[in-house]
């Protein structure tokens, strides 16, 4: 085992090195630049030379990957080349913001997919089973942005219940911290979760084709037991998977609702960043995200050795 | 005793009168101002972006400043004088200024601010304002003297017309903190930038402006999302938004608490030409373009009523205004087909018009265009590009077509030297007239107003007939606020002052 996680985590640093060089190059070879971005149409092509030199963007793209890997290693991820922001603290800043949204969202998403997947499993004929099949393939379907614009019309114009942009901490006001991630984390959760209900479907249909469910039931177990202990707790493999799945996609692909709502996160930061070809923040941001995605792969690789007894590493 | 009483009733009335205008404007107070993007970086020297400005408008000050109605008016410099010959002009600095760091103000501050926009080292995108500048010195601690390569009557505006030309404190340049902190003399003070959140300014108890401003403090939330932005002043979320998106102007119109400040903005908007890519080389070719379209249904399209369609980049009524509109009468497809066929495009052509969705009025303006080109035979291939993208290739001439816009031309030669003088920096078009150059060259160094007003009338003429730029429509400028949100002001020149705004409880 613990030779397992060893190799895993050297595969994970070899695996998140190509992807920031990935991404250096493609950043640094598409058309436009910071200095173009900061002087705007005002600009001649000296100033935007001497810009250039000023942000060290006229080296050679090897060396200036060469600097920044250097750096990198010592935890050094440089500085915003616009404003002068410490990659790393903008990075600390944004971190909780999209854990609190993707975290939220995954708790929405579970507190629907779960019931809802199980219910539709055990009684798929039923007209509650057949809501929840046509209700999950629906909320597939609905972009995350109008949900979340439909949301604030609704929660906050009309009823005023709910603030319709905006982030507290959790250090400044708990109250508050939930408040306004509500809209948000439902703008997503109601997808996520629609898409997990039906894995959770699936998942739990097999099982309960399986012998074994059979075997419990000829033994007299009453359904509630059969249905906890024997069959979602065998779907749970799949369940695992696609929650995992889920939790790195949320946190990678919470920028439009970032967006919408005004959440100061990582997903906010990487869109900004892109578009201002904020080299270093984009080469941080783009770090961050897969070294998440990695780590929360391997997590949920262990979590297996848990849930089911047969896997060993 | 009867003279007694009138003269205490005359009395009694004045101080009525003017406690009465005093009291009206409360002091105190926090305004939560919603803006649609993140600043980037506070060098107002060096940044060019609108969302930064936004919060220099308030932290600086020029030494020159342009009224309401777009005049120079004094500022930081209190009066001036210019020389017989017109190359040395005299300002004489305001006593009292201090900067937020305690620090009273100087003539070498301004020079040392003018002289860094000026320097090639700094790479400045406002440095070209100065172009007419030899040298600036400061010859006592009050007196800065500025010496010009020619006579330059435009000076002014040039020098105030906008916070890229404001006066830094040297000491946030050399240690850098000029980008994170800035350090000004304006009404409010910068405390904090929260990226993705927030800016805080507070008061600047110091302010040269006696009693003001008024506010306390200002927050800047950044709300990109445009139909948030309005949606939160309508919970009472925000206090003041920027940009209404033109759409949504009836709507915030039609609610009961929402305030509406609309005025005619200085930008125009326009179809910038490749001349040379073929057929637009050929005049005849450009102006068939500028006789078939229908500018009233792209300026429909593109800001619903919030703008004002014109083939002239200057506004009616406006001074320097010539009246030419030689396409008046278009769409003219008859007129249009005819001119096409005169320059041997019978048939038509094909060509690519470039626009962002960083201004996606220019998006929703080409899909207009590309229809109604169709009349004429032009095929028109619209190209969407990010921002980013969308400067490298106008800089690099890779474009038939681009759809843009020039902000801030208050003075006549805003709006014509710089995009279309041959060889100069922002000329994208490649246009060159030596008698226009000649024109723009006299119209720089002309004093006397009615000499202005023949020269321009005939720049106007030129340009709008041989169309490098096919001018489109000219934007209002639209904000919206709460009631309790007073003395604020909707500026033609779009900048965001907050000196004069107060609460009212």
């Amino acid at each position: 085992m613990q030779a397992y996680v060893v190799k895993r985590l050297a595969t994970m640093v070899l695996v998140v090195l190509g992807i920031s060089f990935a991404v250096f190059l493609v950043a640094h070879l598409i058309p436009g630049d910071p200095a173009r971005i900061l002087l705007g149409i005002h600009a001649d092509r000296q100033q935007i030379d001497e810009i250039r030199r000023q942000l060290g963007l006229d080296r050679p793209l090897l060396v200036q990957y060469g600097y920044w890997i250097s750096r990198a290693l010592h935890g050094d991820l440089g500085r915003s080349v616009l404003t002068g922001e410490q990659v790393t603290s903008a990075l600390a800043a944004r971190l909780p913001v999209t854990c609190s949204l993707a975290l939220g969202a995954l708790l929405i998403a579970l507190v629907i997919a779960l019931p809802a997947g199980i219910v539709a499993a055990i009684r798929p004929n039923s007209w509650y089973g057949a809501l929840i099949t046509v209700a999950s393939q629906i909320g597939v379907a609905i972009p995350d942005f109008w949900l979340g614009i439909m949301l604030i019309l609704a929660c906050s114009l009309t009823l005023g219940w709910l603030p319709s942009f905006g982030y507290v901490s959790i250090r400044e006001s708990v109250g508050e911290w939930v408040r306004h991630l509500i809209l948000p984390a439902m703008s997503i959760g109601w997808i996520s979760g629609s898409i997990v209900t039906r894995f959770v479907r699936s998942a739990v249909l097999e099982v309960l084709g399986e012998d074994y469910v059979c075997v419990a039931r000829a033994k007299g177990l009453r359904e509630r037991v059969v249905i906890l202990r024997h069959t979602v707790r065998n779907a749970l493999i799949t369940i695992v998977t696609v929650v995992g799945l889920q939790l790195a996609s949320l946190l990678s692909g919470v920028v439009v609702i970032e967006v919408v709502f005004a959440l100061p996160g990582l997903g906010r930061l990487a869109y900004d960043a892109v578009t201002r070809r904020d080299y270093p923040m984009l080469q941080g941001a783009v770090l961050t995200v897969a070294l998440a995605f990695a780590v929360i792969n391997l997590l949920v690789d262990l979590l297996y050795v848990y849930i089911d007894p047969r896997v060993k590493y | 005793m009867r003279r007694h009483v009138r003269v205490v009733a005359l009395v009694a009335s004045l101080l009525a009168l003017v406690g009465g205008a005093v009291c009206a404007q409360q002091p105190g107070g926090e305004l939560i101002a919603g803006i649609s993007a993140d600043p980037i970086g506070f060098d107002p020297h060096k940044t060019s972006a609108y969302s930064s400005f936004e919060v220099l408008e308030n932290v600086y000050d020029t030494l020159v400043g342009i009224s309401e109605d777009l005049r120079p008016e004094p500022a930081l410099a209190e009066g001036w004088e210019t020389s017989e010959d017109g190359l040395t002009w005299t300002f004489h600095l305001r006593p009292g200024v201090v900067f937020h760091n305690g620090r009273p103000l100087v003539a070498s501050d301004v020079a040392y601010s003018l002289n860094r926009i000026m320097d090639p080292e700094t790479g400045s995108g406002a440095s070209w304002r100065l172009a007419s500048v030899d040298e600036i010195q400061p010859t006592d601690g009050q007196t800065v003297v500025i010496r010009l390569k020619h006579p330059y009557p435009g000076l002014l505006t040039k020098i105030g017309g906008y916070k890229g030309m404001a006066i830094v404190a040297k000491e946030t340049v050399e240690d850098g903190t000029i980008t994170t902190r800035p350090i000004g003399t304006g009404p409010f003070q910068f405390v904090t930038y929260t990226p993705g959140d927030r800016i805080v300014l507070e008061k600047n108890a110091a302010y040269w402006q006696e009693g003001k401003p008024y506010l306390d403090r200002i927050v800047f939330r950044v709300i990109p999302d445009e139909t948030v932005r309005t949606t939160s002043l309508m919970t009472g979320e925000i206090d003041w938004v920027d940009s209404v998106p033109p759409q949504q102007i009836a709507t915030l119109s039609a609610h009961e608490r929402i305030e509406i400040g609309e005025t005619s903005g200085t930008a125009y908007w326009y179809i910038g030409v490749n001349l040379n890519h073929e057929p637009l080389g050929d005049v005849r070719v450009r102006r068939a373009v500028a006789l078939a379209i229908d500018r009233e249904e792209i300026a429909a399209a593109a800001k619903w009523e919030a703008a004002v369609a014109n083939d002239s980049p200057i506004p009616a009524g406006a001074y320097y205004d010539a009246e030419i509109h030689p396409f008046r009468g278009s769409p003219n497809l008859t007129a249009a087909k005819q001119l096409l066929e005169d320059a041997g495009y019978a048939e038509g052509f094909t060509a690519d018009v470039m626009v962002s969705n960083f201004y996606p009025e220019t998006v929703r303006a080409a899909l207009t265009l590309q229809s109604q080109l169709k009349g004429l035979g032009v095929e028109l291939e619209i190209r969407v590009l990010e921002w980013g993208t969308w400067l490298e290739e106008e800089a690099t001439g890779n474009f038939d077509f681009f759809i843009c816009g020039w902000i801030g031309n208050l003075d006549p030669d805003d709006y014509f030297y710089a995009q279309h003088y041959t060889g100069e920096v922002f000329n994208f078009t490649g246009y060159s007239n030596p008698e226009l150059d000649a024109l723009l060259d006299q119209g720089r160094r002309a004093t006397v107003a009615e000499d202005r007003y023949a020269i321009y009338a005939q720049v106007q003429d030129i340009v709008i007939n041989d169309a490098p730029y096919i001018y489109l429509y000219i934007p209002k400028v639209v904000h919206a606020w709460q009631p309790y949100v007073r003395g604020y002001v909707t500026r033609a020149d779009e900048a965001i002052r907050f000196v004069d705004t107060w609460i009212e409880s």
